[in-house]
This record gives structure tokens, sequence and C-alpha cells, in this order.
């Protein structure tokens, strides 16, 4: 057994492939926060006076919360005047109109994560929201969405075009006084995307943002909003990678979803920031939070999440199912290696009547990780007949790391099903003895039977998403196939 | 930094501390100061405590239950105490907190078997208790144990001896009696290698409000078999703790039967330490009513290889009230071959019923096999409709099927008299037609 243990182990250890730093001139804020950071912030981005108002009140709200200790992770406090708020590759005057507007440079820096941002390319069926450090660069097939009535744009540039739909619906899925985190990005946020699918319209292609540091000493705090009006479908995935850095660096993204009567949103994460070194330096700290707001009647929000970087993830994206039929969704593969850690999972709050929940959550540990999954089940006493299925699966890999499930369950609603399973163990020795008596190496064996553990989640990615994630995962686990 | 004490009843503590036992013996007396000056900053456990967060015991404070200062062994009718009594055992009665000589039966006892009250044991044994009272619980773990150590007015010791093989099971019997009257009792007990034993723990009331809280810390030897009951029919007006920490030593086998039924606001803190190749088998039935909140809290600790747990707790919950399962499975890194598996299933019957369930697993070590499942949920639609093909009425189909869920957990006990007994006390919550007794 030791034999192929000590090869498993030799093949996790590979290299990040998109830690490369892109040389730019910036505009970069010194670091440190206060109130003239934030009104700096507000102006270069031009927004309405609503906007400052907010950022200043989630700001005074920040002040007064302390950092949450309650998850299974480690990490020094981190010290929030040592960060610069903004940073942004250099302008011409007004922003880029066209891509050949774009610092060849941050182009280049796309094409080599392999997002092109060029609309010939061959993610042709995909429009690029490509977001670096603090500012969206590039937003492609504007155009072709916006004759079918989709808005898709980065979100400072919807404060400006679209207010009324901003003011109604910015922070009301999570207000600025949920958490530490939310507080603090809705002081400080950036960039990120906003998507706006009016009434019956199905979105007529994914829409992806990718999210990029590459500024040292900056933290990443993006928003993102997304509303699927009465009848409306959407598919939103969303990627992110990082520079290879001796230092710790803060991403707290704050992502609301909106899902009307008959809506749909689908919502993929392929998350792949710098996990930090062999030794446990260096990496992003992933701290976000993500909700989903099923409004209205038979709506339906998915979250899927391949979780694959960052030093420290800290996430659950949740579905507060207000609607009756509404669907939650939550699919989650979470990998950690070395020494990351994640605490991850999902909220499902039940409140309209037949509501339904899934959740499937497959977590992979290795090296000196610990990986924890922390969902809430929440019916309500008005949820009758609301249905709740849980899977949790680890699986360990070595014997340093670790891997807890912590689920909460609240029924109050004696006509509910809830039905939650979870499992841990390790790679059986069997299946991959079976499997190498079947002429397979002992590195495909196991990127084979992770990949099988994996399946029920990497099935509700899209197709490009999919592949990804699997090459991620073979990735992490091959190294020398031959 | 004590201007303000955290609790009421820390102040109180001062008018009875010289009635309490082993006073004089310099170790118990620098514990009992320590716990009281833990429970002096803290109280009782707040909601904020991730461990109590379903459980808020604030109506304690602000009732400020005293201690009995008498003993009411002569007042006890005997006909009620026989509904809870096991005849063919040896048994130690607590009443208020005191043990009752009287009461108790503890003749043709083996004679390497120690059975006493606890405030004899500390003058008799008090060099055997030093090395275990203590030993098995986290002091800093909340304020219940704090208080029990402080406060603490009687209680039991047991110890059997190496390779002993008791014949009777061991009943001890908590009684309380008077309204707004707290009762604090400690039990240490000690199975030696190689030994086996069946203990009863029974928490009974009259129909008062009063505090009942009990720690009890148990040391089961290398290769050792301890089996404990315990049945908690404490009054509906009644707040119950009871804690149970346990230390398995090598193979030694432990199993627990809990049975929650009593109790206007019942918790139960089910530890216990598996050391290598150890097994243990906790199984726990709740039955709630009315306005009741039973909450048990059980941790299973694997500290060394080849441990084995199942875990298995069952709640039905009726009309407003409210049940807990906490269950947590460490496995220490050590710990490789651990085999355990909890599950929780839980049968909701009114609209104004809560379950909240939190299976946790906590794993360290990779060769393992874990694993948990919880329900919440209705009787089986299927089951139902089988019964009513069956020309079984819908409702008696019902209650019947209900009956059966709990009653699972009444046919794993061993001892006929105990299984008997607890199962009148089950068969009380169901009244209902479909459940006679003809059938069982």
């Amino acid at each position: 057994m030791s034999a192929s243990a000590q090869e498993i182990n030799n093949l996790i250890n590979q290299e990040y492939k998109q830690g490369f730093v892109t040389e730019l001139e910036t505009d970069t804020f010194p670091p440190g926060l206060d109130d003239s950071v934030i009104h700096k912030l507000s102006k270069i981005k031009n927004e309405p006076e609503f906007m400052l108002e907010y950022r200043l009140k989630a700001f005074r709200h920040w002040q007064t919360l302390k950092s949450p200790e309650w998850a299974f992770v480690n990490f020094d406090p981190i010290d929030y005047q040592s960060i610069s708020y903004y940073s942004a590759p250099k302008r011409k005057e007004d922003g880029p109109k066209s891509l050949d507007e774009i610092d060849p440079q941050v182009l280049e820096a796309y094409k080599k994560l392999g997002i092109p941002l060029d609309e010939q390319e061959r993610l042709a069926g995909i429009a690029v929201d490509a977001v670096f450090d603090s500012v969206s660069v590039a937003t492609t097939f504007k155009g072709k969405l916006k004759d079918v009535g989709v808005i898709f744009c980065p979100i400072s540039e919807a404060l400006r075009d679209h207010p009324d739909l901003i003011k109604q619906y910015l922070g009301s899925v999570v207000p600025h006084t949920d958490n530490y985190f939310a507080a603090l990005n809705a002081a400080v946020f950036t960039d990120g995307s906003f998507v706006y699918i009016p009434k019956g319209v199905r979105c007529p292609m994914e829409l992806s943002t990718y999210f990029r540091i590459n500024a040292a000493n900056t933290g990443q705090f993006e928003r993102t909003l997304i509303i699927a009006d009465e009848g409306s479908h959407v598919s939103y995935l969303e990627g992110c990678t990082a520079p290879m850095r001796d230092e710790n660096q803060l991403h707290a993204a704050v992502v609301e979803l909106i899902a009307m009567k008959d809506a749909v949103i689908k919502y993929s994460t392929v998350q792949n920031w710098y996990p930090g070194d062999k030794n446990g330096l260096g990496g992003i700290y992933n701290f976000v939070t993500k909700r989903a707001d099923c409004r209205g009647d038979n709506s339906k929000v998915s979250w899927t999440q391949v979780e694959t970087g960052s030093a420290i993830t800290w996430k659950y994206p949740s579905c507060i199912l207000t609607g009756d039929n509404a669907v939650g969704e939550f699919y989650s593969v979470a990998l950690t290696n070395n020494y990351q850690q994640a605490d991850t999972g999902t909220k499902m709050i039940h409140i309209g009547k037949n509501t339904r929940s899934t959740i499937v959550s497959k977590g992979i540990s290795a090296g000196k990780a610990q990986n924890t999954y922390r969902g809430l089940v929440k019916v309500l006493k008005s949820a009758e007949n609301a249905r709740n299925y849980t899977q949790c699966d680890s699986l360990l890999v070595g014997d340093q790391c670790g891997a807890h499930t912590f689920p909460y369950i609240e029924v109050k609603q004696p006509s509910a099903q809830v039905e939650h399973e979870a499992t841990t163990s390790k790679i059986s020795e069997d299946q991959l003895f079976f499997c190498q008596q079947r002429g397979l190496s002992a590195e495909d064996a196991v990127s084979m039977i992770v990949n099988g553990f994996c399946k029920e989640v990497f099935k509700e990615l899209p197709m490009e998403f999919a592949v990804e994630a699997q090459a991620l995962l073979g990735l992490s686990l091959e190294g020398s196939v031959g | 930094m004590t201007t303000a004490l955290a609790s009421p009843y820390a102040a109180e503590y001062q008018t009875i501390a010289s009635g309490l036992p082993g006073q004089e013996l310099p170790w118990l007396a620098a514990l009992r100061s320590e716990a009281l000056e833990k429970f002096s900053e803290q109280g009782f456990p707040s909601l904020r405590q991730e461990e109590w967060r379903y459980t808020n015991v604030s109506a304690i404070e602000k009732k400020l239950f005293s201690p009995a200062a008498t003993v009411a062994g002569r007042s006890i009718d005997k006909a009620w105490l026989k509904l809870y009594q096991i005849q063919d055992a040896w048994s130690v009665v607590l009443v208020d907190g005191h043990f009752s000589a009287e009461l108790s039966d503890l003749d043709e006892l083996p004679e390497n078997v120690l059975i006493m009250g606890m405030t004899e044991a500390l003058i008799k044994q008090s060099e055997t208790l030093e090395k275990y009272i203590n030993k098995a619980v986290n002091a800093e773990e909340h304020g219940f144990i704090a208080f029990n150590t402080a406060w603490f007015t009687d209680g039991l010791f047991v110890q059997v001896a190496a390779k002993q093989v008791l014949a009777k099971p061991i009943q001890v019997m908590h009684l309380s009696t008077k309204p707004e009257v707290l009762t604090a009792t400690r039990t240490v007990i000690v199975i030696d290698q190689m030994a086996e034993a069946n203990i009863i723990e029974t928490f009974v009331g009259l129909d008062n409000a009063y505090l009942s809280a009990a720690v009890a810390e148990v040391f089961v030897g290398q290769n050792a078999d301890l089996t404990l009951y315990k049945t908690q029919f404490e009054s509906e007006k009644a707040y119950h703790f009871s804690g149970t920490y346990v230390k398995q030593e090598r193979d030694a086998r432990f199993t627990h039967h809990n049975f929650a039924l009593g109790g206007l606001l019942a918790r139960s803190d089910l530890h216990t330490e598996l050391g290598q190749a150890s097994e243990c088998e906790l199984n726990g039935l709740y039955l709630g009513v009315k306005r009741q909140h039973i909450d048990n809290h059980t941790r299973i600790n694997h500290l060394k290889p080849h441990g084995i747990s199942r875990e298995l707790y069952k709640g039905v919950l009726d009309d407003r009230a409210r049940g807990v399962f906490q269950g947590r499975v460490i496995v220490a890194e050590d710990a490789q071959k651990t085999d355990s598996q909890m599950n929780n299933r839980n049968l909701l019957l009114s609209s104004d019923a809560e379950a909240d369930s939190k299976p946790q697993l906590e794993i360290y070590a990779d060769d393992v096999k874990c694993g948990h499942g919880v329900t919440v949920g209705q009787l089986d639609e299927k089951s139902i409709f089988y019964l009513q093909s069956r020309c079984v009425d819908e409702e008696i189909a019902r209650n019947m099927l209900t009956f059966a869920f709990a009653n699972e957990m009444v046919d794993k006990i061993k001892i006929k008299e105990l299984h008997d007994m607890i199962l009148e006390q089950v068969l009380t919550r169901f009244p209902q037609e479909g459940v006679n007794k003809e059938w069982l």
C-alpha cells in the first residue's frame, strides 16, 4: 500500500500554471482604508451619489464588526490598512471602447490563461467579462446580447447606466449588514459583473466572468449581481486565477442572484486562485458571500462550484427558497492540498411551499490540508412539503489531512422530508488494485477514481467548464504520466 | 473583573458551601473553588456557545433553585417509587441530592464490588476518588460541569474489581421530591479490567419545577464491558441536565441506552473517548410532547486505531415540542482503521414541533470508514398504504407505525424487567387507538 500512497503523494504536488505576473503600468491607491479612500473610489468610478452613501454606510457598519472566528480555518489576522483597495491598468482617457484599445499586455495575459478576448476565437459561444484587479477590462458580445435585451456589463458601468435596477436590487439579497466581509465588500467593491435578463428571454449564450488578480498588495473586492426576470433563463460561469506570491492576498466578493417567477439561473464557478506553495506560504484568502433569492414561484437556482485553489476558501453559496415550488441546488467539489484550508458548503432556507433542494458536496483532502463541509438546511413552518436531499462525501489522500462535516438541520414543518448522508473514506485499496490489475498505472487509477467520485458534480457543469474542471483535478493528481 | 457575577447562583454559594461533602479534603476543596471561580465568570451556557445554540437555559438563571437542606427519605411514596424501580437489582436511591440508606438496597454485594453514596465514599475512599474526579470530564467545557463540581451534595461511587462479572444490574435513582429545589449529584463509575456490569441511572421527580444537574464520570478498563442505561422521566416542569463522560481503555466495550421522556427542558451530554480497538454503541430515544425541549448531545472521540462506534438516536416530536440532536465523531490522527456510523431519525407529528439536528464528522486520519445520516420527516406512505390495504384504518396505521418507530429502541434493552418498565412508560405516550399491548 505504501508504494501507491507515496506515488499519489508525489503526483499531487504539481505546479500552479497560472502563476505568472503581467508587467503593467497601473493606477494604484496607496495602501490604507478610510473615508477618503471610499470617496476617491466612488469618484474614480464616477458613481451616482446614492452609491457613495451606500458605501459609507457599509463602511461605518464594518468598523463596528469583528472578524469572525467560527470557521474551521486558521490564519493570522489581516491588516486591512496594508492593502491597496484599487489597482487598475493605466487607462487612455475614457477607457477602451473596443478590444483594439485594450492594453496588449492585458490581452496577452488573458490569452495565456486560455481566455481569448477576441470574439472570433474558439469560445465563440460565451460572452466574457474580464475583470483585471479592480476593473473590468473588456466585455465581449455586448452588442449581440443587447439585441435580445440582455444587459451584461461591468457593475461600475451599470451603476452609471442602470441606477434604477441597482437601487432596487443591490444589497437586497446580501445586505451590507450581513457579515464582516460583506460589509467590507459593500464599502470598497470595485468591479464585477451585472446581468439583467428581461422577461421571458432565454439568454442566447453562456455568460462568463474571468477574474484575475495581478497587482501585488491589493485585495480584490468584486460584486456580481444577476437578475433573472420572469420566465427567463441564464447560465453564468466564473473563473479565477492569480500570480504566485509569497504574501497572502484577500479576495472578498459578494454575489447576489435574484430569480423571479419561473426564472432559472445556473451559476458555475471554477475557482483556481493561487493556493500557496508546498509549505503553505502565500496564496489567496477567498472569503466570499454568495446568495441567491428564489423570489418567484417555480424559480430555480443551481450553484455548481469546483474549488481547487486558494490558501483559504470560505464560502457558502446559498439559496433562499421564497417562492412556492422553488428549487435550489448546490453541487460542489472542493480539493485541498498541501496547507490549503477550505470551509465551504451551502445554506438552503425553505420558505415557500413544495420547495426542493439538493446538495451534493464532494471534498477531497490531500497533503496537510483541512477540508470542511458546513451546511444548513432550514425548513420554516410555511414550507409545506419541502424536500431536501443532502449528500456529502469526503475522500482523504494521505494521513496528515483532515476532512470534516458540519451539517445543521432545522425543521419546523412536519410534512417536510429532509435527508442527510455523509461518508468519509480513503481511496479504496481494492479499487486501486483492480484498476492496476487491469493495466492502468497508479496515477491513472487515482485520477479515474477521483473523477468518478466527483462525477455527479461535473455532470452539472457546462461543457467547457466540465472539461477544464476535469483537467484541473487530473493535473492535481497526475504528474509524470507514462 | 467580577463586579457582576455571571449568575445569581454564585452569590448564594457561600451559604451552602460549609455543608458540602469532602470540604476537608484539600484536593477536592481546590477543585471546588476553581470550579466556583469558573462558574462565577461564565454562569450557565449561553446560546452563543456553539454546543448550546439550540438550547436556551436562561430560565434556570431566572428561577434560582436552592439546594435541599434536609433529606426527605421517609416521606417517599413506595408505590410511586416501584413504578420506576427494578426489583432484581442493587439499588441506590438519592433523594433531592442526598443518599438515602433506608431506601437503598445493597445486600449481598460481592466482596470486590464497592457501591456507596458519594458522601460516604469521600470519607472511606478519598484516595481512590482523587484519581478519578474531574479526570474524564473537561472542566472547561461548559458552565454545568463547573456548577456540578462546585455544588454537588452527594452521588454515587461504584467500583467493580477486575474480572468481576456482576450478576444483577445496579440501579441508581435520582429522585426530586420538592419544588424549587436544585439537586447536583456526582457519580464515579470504575469498571476495572475484564469486569462486566449493567448500570441503570433513573431520573424521576414529583410534579414540581426543580433543577436536576448530574455529572457522571465513567472509566471502563481494559477489555471490560459496561452497559449503561439512562432513563429520564423528570416531571414536565423540571429542568434537567445530565452529563456522562466516559473513558474507554484498550478493547473496552461501552453500550449506552438513553431514554429521554421527561423534563420541560432536558439536556443530556454523553462524551466517550475510545482507546485502541474499543467499541461503543450509543442508542437514544427522545419523545417530546407539549412544550418539552429535549437536547441530546453526544461526542465520540476516537483516539487510537481500530475503534468501532455505532450510534442511533430517534426522536418523535409532537405538540410544540422541540428535539435537538448534536452528535460529533472525532477521529484523531492516530486512529487509523476507525469504523464509525452515526444516525439520527426524527418524526415530526405536529406543525408546531421542531427538530434540529447537527451531526458532525471531524476526521484527521485517512484509513477510516465514517458516515452519518439524518432524516427528518414523515412515516413512509407506502407502509401506511400497505396497512390500509390490509383493512387497517389510516389513523390506526399511523399510530402503529409511530409506536413501532420508537419501539425499535426499547427492544434493544436486554434486561427484561427494565425493558418492561420502559415500555410501560413509552406506552403512556401512545394512548391512541392502534397501539395495544396484546401484539407486543
